[in-house]
């Protein structure tokens, strides 16, 4: 968890594929610019993860990503002192070499850590750019570049696991929504491998889902869905069986509710 | 919450709500009656084959979905069938044809020859015409005006209208003879007082009354728990034009009629008949939809009790892992590396090396049940209405469980007979108590009766399906006086006693809170006996042992008692 978790998610070889539906990429850029610190909230599965790798890929930054926790604890972000023999050595977080390094720090589902937790970013999170490692007595200036992205799915926690007012304010916050239907089916067809047909099908599926109202469903088909729908199609799964075990089944365990959408997406698919 | 069966028509309902926009049921009509919608649900045929009911529900659904069949139109068709007939053929088509850009299913269903028509109100006039027009396929059902017409414009997930509004507040007008707020505060009225007889020493006649009085719409059939005849007035069968559907249309049926009956959907429960000692099975048919009405946000606050929730904090029941602890289950690496630090440092500090697991996490889920009938109107000095004692207390309580991070709904029930117990979800578990649902509950205007025993097991259906947390509390705010259409005194509240034991022994825990009502102590033991009970004038009575309360109820479910004891309860699905 200290050492070896957070390598730069980044891979060097294809750009991450994200299409701007408003104005969040350039929100982002000037963010970046001024090393404002950026906070993401939109539904499961809307591409929160998906937009900050290819800003960072834009701007050429290392990104370092933590999945927040319940036993998360400022030492796992900052870093903490280790035994070797018969000596201590200082091991940094993530969050410190982010810091050190001027990379973006990806803070994902920051809610699920406690609230005492996240106040280490304070500091870094406004005018001060600083981080206070007070085990080691020093205060770490942020390089440039260094930039504070964190995560959070509203409505989605219970209200003791919300982002404590005090934190929320430091932030630029951008809202992200699932993208509309041409866009998901390009980013679908793109991340699958399928052919565009099939992915404005799987988007139609998942666009029908989330327009119905009044459902038992506790969420509704992701984009992530989608493009796992679309993978097994990739591999040579038809597409009804597909959309069935990525999504019909995937949504829900009630043999009604699963039913009823079977025959929903039954009636949107493309007869075969 | 209906019973699942692989070949019923309900499969389609998330087809049926996706053409049509809006939360629509699919249910069988009658035997021998051609497919139909009443705009909330879609008939289809009985005795048909699951493709032939898609087809009925695709025409039906698409028709809703592009407007066809908006009261606008639909009122020209009113007892014209032919001219319905003509319509629907050419509207039918239409629709699908324009459906068949959109959904392949359409495609392939839609009937061969070209659409004739490119709106509804080209359609209409068409129809009017005298064009020879071929005759739509069978499959395309049929158009009912006046069911359409006459549906109820409340229910389950209805979009709501000015009407909703207005006529909630007028079924919750409180009549003349009944105390108006001004004169008389916290009295009985003079004609209530007639009837108030030394013999009895208590308020139950006056309360028996001022229910009777009260919202009464016409007195009921007979003694409670007697084979009712149940009134089979026809309400709906002869409207004139100008009528105009109310939203909870008290249409009582005979068990033989349910599927035609306003009250399709739901789920059936059975009533305890204290007389006969038996369940009298499917008796009560309860249903439960979102009050959606907009709310007025101004309207959202909420009294804050800080002694409540100091009280309810005490009440943690989940384990929570603890560090640097001096004893526990587990190493806490960090406190240990730093003692070893410290330790080579030449400083030996405290031991406190351990993770440990103690209950204090929250893991409770609790179902406010709030009494919203008409029977919590009567008033104490302040002006506030027993209701209104509930509700605030609804709120208050909602709220602080909700900030203290446990699973919290809100529902308001109240009934029309036994086959319109209405439960109005406020704050469902899934959906976070926002200004929308405290408004909502703010501005809940009490209508209708008390059958507390069927609001009492739907609430624990809810409870059990949706809270997901290994303890369960159904809280029930009511006045302890249950009344209904043939639903009152012993029989009543044996149900309700009843009710209460059934979810105890389903490791449900149950308390009920009696506040601001004049209920007598006894009476509200013969009601709640079985549970863990209370009352008081005003919730912040009880705010300082509310803690104690709810510990008692829970406490006794602490060894639940699994395995035979479990009572498989009759439940039917709706149709």
């Amino acid at each position: 968890m200290l050492t070896s978790g957070h390598r730069p998610v980044r891979s060097a070889a294809k750009a991450p594929l994200y299409r701007a539906v408003t104005n969040e990429v350039e929100v982002f850029r000037a963010a970046a610019r001024r090393g404002l610190p950026v906070l993401l909230k939109g539904p499961t599965g809307c591409g929160k993860t998906r937009f900050v790798e290819a800003m960072a890929y834009e701007l050429g930054r290392n990104l370092i990503t933590v999945a927040g926790h319940e036993d998360l604890t400022s030492a796992d972000l900052v870093g903490r002192f280790l035994l070797t023999g018969g000596e201590t050595t200082w091991v940094d977080g993530p969050l410190t070499r982010a810091v050190r390094e001027g990379a973006i720090c990806y803070l994902d589902e920051i809610v699920e850590a406690r609230q005492d937790t996240t106040v280490v970013i304070h500091p870094l999170a406004d005018h001060r750019r600083e981080l206070p490692v007070d085990r080691l007595g020093i205060t770490l200036k942020a390089a440039p570049g260094f930039q504070l992205v964190i995560s959070y799915n509203p409505g989605y926690q219970s209200v003791l696991k919300n982002i404590k007012e005090s934190t929320r304010q430091r932030f630029v916050a951008i809202e992200l929504d699932f993208q509309p239907a041409d866009i998901e089916a390009e980013v679908v067809a793109h991340e699958a491998g399928v052919d565009v047909q099939t992915a404005r099908a799987l988007v139609k599926v998942g666009d029908a889902i989330r327009k119905l109202q009044g459902t038992p469903l506790h969420e509704v088909a992701s984009t992530r869905m989608l493009i796992l729908a679309g993978g097994l199609v990739a591999e040579g799964l038809d597409l009804r069986g597909s959309v069935q075990s990525a999504i019909v089944q995937a949504l829900s365990d009630d043999p009604d509710v699963v039913g009823a959408l079977g025959e929903l997406v039954d009636a949107i698919l493309p007869r075969p | 919450m209906i019973a699942s069966d692989a070949g019923s028509p309900d499969r389609f309902r998330f087809l049926a709500t996706f053409l049509a926009g809006r939360p629509l049921s699919v249910t069988e009509a009658p035997a021998g009656e051609a497919a139909h919608t009443d705009g909330q649900f879609v008939f289809v045929s009985a005795d048909r084959s699951i493709s032939e009911q898609r087809r009925e529900v695709l025409v039906q659904g698409a028709l809703l979905g592009a407007g066809s069949l908006d009261h606008r139109l639909v009122r020209a068709l009113r007892g014209r069938p032919k001219l319905a007939r003509r319509y629907l053929a050419l509207e039918g088509r239409r629709v699908l044809a324009e459906l068949a850009t959109r959904i392949p299913l359409a495609l392939v269903l839609a009937p061969k020859g070209e659409r004739t028509t490119l709106t509804a109100d080209q359609s209409l006039e068409v129809a009017r015409g005298r064009r020879k027009l071929a005759d739509p396929p069978e499959w395309f059902g049929v158009i009912r005006p006046s069911r359409l017409l006459d549906a109820p414009t409340v229910g389950k997930g209805a979009q709501p209208s000015d009407k909703d509004r207005r006529l909630e507040f007028k079924l919750t007008e409180v009549p003349e003879v009944h105390d108006d707020g001004d004169e008389e505060q916290g009295e009985e009225s003079r004609i209530l007082k007639l009837f108030e007889n030394p013999l009895f020493n208590s308020n139950t006649l006056a309360d028996f009354f001022s229910k009777l009085f009260g919202v009464s719409r016409s007195p009921g059939d007979g003694a409670a728990g007697g084979e009712m005849q149940v009134r089979s007035i026809g309400r709906g069968d002869s409207v004139g034009p100008n009528a105009r559907p109310l939203p909870i249309p008290l249409r009582f049926t005979t068990g033989r009629a349910l599927g035609s009956a306003v009250g399709v959907g739901g789920a059936l429960y059975p009533e305890w008949d204290v007389h006969n000692n038996r369940y009298r099975p499917e008796w009560c048919r309860v249903i439960d939809f979102p009050l959606i009405s907009p709310p007025d946000l101004s309207a959202a606050g909420v009294q804050h009790d800080e002694l409540l929730r100091r009280r309810l904090t005490r009440l943690g029941l989940g384990p929570k892992v603890i560090r640097r602890r001096q004893d526990g289950d587990n190493l806490d690496i960090d406190a240990l590396i730093d003692l070893f630090v410290d330790l080579h440092a030449g400083y030996s500090p405290p031991e406190h090396v351990y993770l440990e697991r103690r209950k204090l996490a929250r893991n409770l889920g609790v179902l406010i049940l709030l009494d919203a009938s008409g029977s919590a109107t009567e008033t104490d000095p302040d002006g506030l209405s027993v209701h209104d004692h509930q509700r605030r207390a609804a709120a208050t309580l909602a709220v602080t469980l909700e900030q203290l991070g446990d699973r919290v709904a809100v529902y308001g029930f109240r009934s029309h007979g036994r086959a319109a117990v209405h439960l109005l979800a406020l704050k469902p578990f899934a959906q976070r108590f926002s200004a929308g649902g405290r408004a909502r509950l703010n501005q809940l205007q009490p209508a209708g009766y008390t059958r507390l025993g069927a609001g009492i097991r739907h609430a624990g259906e809810i409870l059990k399906a949706e809270v997901g947390t290994p303890n369960r509390l159904l809280l029930v705010l009511s006045d302890g006086f249950p009344y209904d259409e043939g639903y009152e005194s012993r029989y009543a509240e044996a149900d309700a006693h009843k009710a209460l034991e059934e979810l105890r022994t389903e490791g449900i825990a149950c308390l009920c809170l009696s506040i601001g009502a004049s209920t007598p102590i006894d009476a509200l033991h013969r009601v709640f006996g079985s549970a863990s009970h209370a009352s008081a004038p005003t919730l912040a009575d009880l705010s300082p042992r509310m803690d104690e309360l709810f510990l008692a109820a829970l406490k006794e479910l602490a060894a639940p008692n699994r395995g035979g004891l479990r009572r498989t309860r009759p439940r039917a699905r709706s149709g």
